[in-house]
């Protein structure tokens, strides 16, 4: 694995995205495989913002603590960011006549860093130019500094701003012709050599797993969306809603989280495919609908954002604490499904898994992701759109409808718990979907005994689902390559591992990076579990792995380690180390490689 | 207006009968609505598979399980956006919500707000009682003042909400009052209602002999007047407002204002615009792949 990355800095709204995506797409279409990842604060203009784009031989989701260069929109971060540039990195900064502190000059000397000055303000003042432009410019350095063509900077240009006239190409192309002068001229034979290219994945998708998700529910079959704006669950709301006029869906911008879910509930309950999306503050808000859904066994498909709190917390920042909120929030006890994704690719191919267990178990399903796979820019091969079927459990077929009677809609014996379902507007005797306790048709009763059946039958739900959900899956490095993947076959035939790795979500793909085999020691043999279905919770295979495993290590982006809890709560199983942090950010791949070096020492 | 009990192959009243006892009090407005919504469905000839009828939360709910009907009894002050969204995934099925004063004025004020304000095309029946009935007859924002209730024993400090001035703030399309003693009016208004463009609000005065002391079934009897009888032309915005804000000596029934020149939620979706099918008919697996081309 031989990768190397850089970081944009500056205020929000200066531009910093539009440097780093430019380059990402520029060097995924030559085949290199990059990673995407944004800081911001909760502020329109201002704050101190980057873009870090991390580039590798192999495919990577994960970003370095320190970069290979650092580029300064503005003044903050050449205050801040210094100690963020590796040894004989570069910095490359548009701030005139900056004169570094005593402490600074030290650390730029003793790490051997690159200068390099680009006078933006002169160059813009030529032009007679808005600042916004000098981004281009900025991008042509960064692009020439890693060796790449500028023709293909500019047919980029071109069709970036296509929409824009031929006046505004033909400006960014003379800020590119100004930013390779400068390259040529000023920067000698500084130079960042990108990490060999895989001419196989230039087709690949440049995405981020908001996007993912977005598709993923449209490939689903999902018509309907209603959301109410809250990072990091906005970027969805804005990917459906910007395409809403290819896809025909319906999408609503609810007053509120309540009425985006009751609204999600109503037409799912009418029997279309509906979805919202949220983060932890507006799941609590929904968090009494999804009670109500599971007792009139109503499908409904949510997705939860998660930031860290409480309360406001960090608002534009990663965390995984709502998931023990997904699975015990929520009064009266009813049957659930909670599920993760991980990364661009998990974000679109669970999609339809979601919408299939929720309408064919008839129960609400939250998908959980974080800001950092909301926002992070994954390189994703694309998406197979043969594999998806759709599972619906309705009964549509005018016969059977036929045979259906009013008590048919909540039989308290029905196989596996599973009634049948069929929609508002059948020819067929009518149901009441009663938020009452309630008899097979939905008429209230409040028997002690009737109670008991109905509680029996809904929760009988969950073991029927849970026999069919998949086991977590197991990662372990290829012999022969090295690189991680999954293992295939029974439970009986676990390997042997000496040390056996368990998290979930976004922190996957930091760990499959951070494990590989070029790090930790080729003589022992290191398993990660990765677990995408956390409620009901499949724990033979964690059970089977981690009795044979010489030490088990517990990961995840939460100050209490809630999946380990829950994992104690099922199994009375504990962790040899937990490895968790809480500061909004992601796990960094060097910071994780230490904490499990220290492990492993 | 005779009530159909049976008319071979067309729906009637006894198709929306089932034999759960009712549990309302003796005399509760509550009986009076539901035969009304029942005789409005069948005159309207729709049989009650071809219904989606909504409850909240409150003496009211409990009719989710007293008539037939493809029936939804869900949260407290939550069923108009729980209606809203079913219509809009199958907006060919009528849809008609019910809540009382206490959930729509007060836990639920804001759906009622943009559900006016969307032009969601459903009818909603407020069950105007002005208490909370259920949890034995606390004050709503629409309790008058100076009645002790329970838990305002020495009446309301708050001013009474003036329900109809706030209504016709949100520029409605449709508004009706009526009473829950008069079922052929109760039947004419929901009828209205129910063929109505857009969103159509209905306040139903409901008599509340347990805890409504103030406005009994007789002093409705006495006040309510039809006013469509005397005059009023449901066209005539200003008119209709007058008559629905001016309670002081009688109370003007019937439908007070409709204009059908306003267009609908789901007519104002450009996505929608020419699509024949409905959400819920278009659900199956979807090809993506014009999606993915901006991203390779």
């Amino acid at each position: 694995m031989n990768r190397i990355s850089f970081k944009v800095t500056g205020a929000q709204g200066q531009g910093i995205n539009s440097v780093g995506e430019m380059v990402a797409k520029g060097l995924k279409r030559a085949g290199h495989h990059v990673f995407g990842y944004r800081e911001y604060n909760s502020v329109i203009k201002g704050g101190h913002s980057s873009y870090q784009l991390d580039i590798c031989d192999c495919h990577i989701e994960s970003s370095e603590t320190k970069v290979d260069m650092l580029v300064c929109l503005n003044y903050i971060g050449l205050k801040r960011d210094l100690g963020s540039i590796k040894k004989g990195g570069v910095l490359f900064h548009l701030i005139p006549d900056w004169k570094f502190s005593k402490e600074d000059q030290q650390l730029l000397d003793s790490n051997q860093i690159q200068i390099l000055y680009l006078p933006m303000e002169k160059i813009l003042k030529e032009h007679n130019s808005r600042p916004i432009v000098g981004n281009m410019c900025v991008t042509a350095v960064v692009w020439g500094l890693l060796g790449r063509n500028y023709e293909t900077l500019k047919t980029m240009a071109a069709a970036q701003f296509a929409q824009k006239g031929e006046e505004v190409i033909a400006l960014n192309h003379t800020f590119i012709d100004e930013g390779k002068k400068f390259k040529e001229d000023a920067a000698g034979d500084i130079a960042i050599e990108v990490p060999t290219a895989d001419a196989k994945r230039t087709d690949d998708l440049l995405v981020t797993g908001s996007e993912a998700m977005g598709m993923g529910m449209v490939h689903a079959g999902c018509r309907m969306y209603c959301g109410y704006p809250m990072t990091p669950a906005s970027p969805l709301l804005k990917y459906i809603a910007d395409k809403q006029n290819e896809t025909n869906m319906v999408v609503k911008q609810a007053e509120d989280e309540i009425t985006a879910i009751q609204m999600v509930s109503g037409a799912m309950h009418m029997g279309t495919r509906a979805a919202t999306a949220t983060s932890g503050g507006g799941y609590d808000l929904m968090s009494e609908t999804l009670s109500l859904n599971g007792i009139i066994e109503n499908p409904s498909v949510m997705v939860l954002a998660m930031r860290q709190g409480p309360s406001t917390g960090l608002p534009t920042w990663s965390g995984q604490g709502d998931m023990l909120l997904t699975i015990f929030g929520s009064h009266g006890e009813y049957p659930r499904l909670v599920m993760s994704v991980s990364d661009a690719e998990d974000s679109f191919t669970l999609m339809p898994d979601a919408f299939n267990f929720a309408e064919k178990y008839q129960l609400p399903v939250t998908i959980l992701t974080d800001k950092h796979i909301a926002e992070g820019l994954y390189m994703q091969p694309q998406y197979d759109l043969k594999k998806a079927t759709i599972d619906r459990g309705v009964v549509t077929d005018q016969k059977e409808l036929d045979t259906l009677t009013s008590a048919d809609r909540y039989n308290p014996s029905a196989t596996g718990g599973v009634s049948p379902r069929w929609l508002p507007g059948a020819k067929a005797a009518t149901y009441c979907a009663q938020g009452d306790e309630h008899d097979g048709e939905g008429n209230v009763d409040e028997t002690g005994e009737n109670a008991i059946a109905q509680m029996d039958k809904r929760m009988r739900k969950m073991e029927t689902m849970k026999a069919v959900l998949p086991e977590p899956e197991l990662y372990v490095a290829d012999d022969e390559s090295g690189k991680l993947s999954v293992v295939r076959g029974q439970l009986s035939d676990v390997p042997e591992l000496d040390v056996l790795v368990v998290s979930w979500g976004s922190n996957k793909g930091c760990i499959l990076d951070a494990l590989q085999p070029t790090i930790d020691n080729r003589q022992s043999t290191t398993g990660y579990l990765h677990y995408t279905y956390l409620w009901p919770l499949k724990t033979e295979k964690l059970e089977a792995l981690a009795k044979k495993a010489k030490k088990t290590i517990f990961v995840e982006a939460t100050y209490q380690g809630q999946l380990a809890m829950l994992i104690k709560m099922e199994t009375g199983l504990t962790f040899d180390h937990q490895i968790l942090k809480y500061d909004g950010r992601p796990f960094f791949l060097n910071e994780l490689q230490e904490k499990l070096l220290t492990i492993n020492s | 207006m005779g009530i159909p009990l049976e008319s071979a192959g067309k729906p009637n009243v006894q198709d929306y009968s089932c034999g759960t006892e009712c549990t309302w009090c003796d005399g509760c407005g509550d009986y009076g609505i539901m035969a009304a919504a029942k005789r409005a469905l069948v005159e309207l000839g729709l049989a009650p598979h071809e219904v989606l009828l909504c409850f909240d939360i409150g003496c009211h709910g409990n009719m989710s399980d007293k008539m037939l009907g493809y029936r939804v009894h869900g949260l407290h002050g939550r069923v108009l956006p729980f209606a809203s969204g079913a219509k809009l995934a199958n907006p060919n099925m009528p849809v008609m919500a019910f809540g009382g004063d206490g959930a729509s004025f007060s836990e639920g004020v804001n759906h009622l707000v943009h559900s006016i304000r969307s032009h969601y095309p459903i009818t909603f029946v407020l069950h105007n009682n002005a208490n909370f009935g259920l949890t034995t007859g606390q004050a709503s924002a629409l309790t008058w003042q100076n009645q002790p209730m329970n838990t305002s024993p020495n009446g309301i400090p708050e001013d009474t909400l003036r329900s109809m001035d706030f209504i016709f703030s949100l520029q409605p399309t449709f508004v009706a009052r009526t009473w829950s003693g008069d079922i052929p009016q109760m039947t004419r208004v929901f009828k209205a209602a129910l063929q109505h463009r857009g969103f159509a609000f209905i306040d139903v005065l409901q008599a509340c002999p347990t805890y409504n002391k103030f406005t009994s079934h007789e002093w409705l009897l006495e006040h309510c007047y039809d006013a469509n009888a005397e005059g009023l032309d449901p066209s005539d915005r200003e008119a209709g407002k007058a008559i629905a804000c001016d309670t002081a000596e009688r109370v003007g029934c019937g439908i007070l204002y409709q204009t059908e020149d306003i267009p609908h939620f789901y007519e104002r979706l450009v996505p929608r615009q020419n699509v024949k099918t409905t959400p819920v008919e278009e659900v199956a697996i979807t090809d993506v792949s014009d999606l993915m081309k901006e991203f390779v």
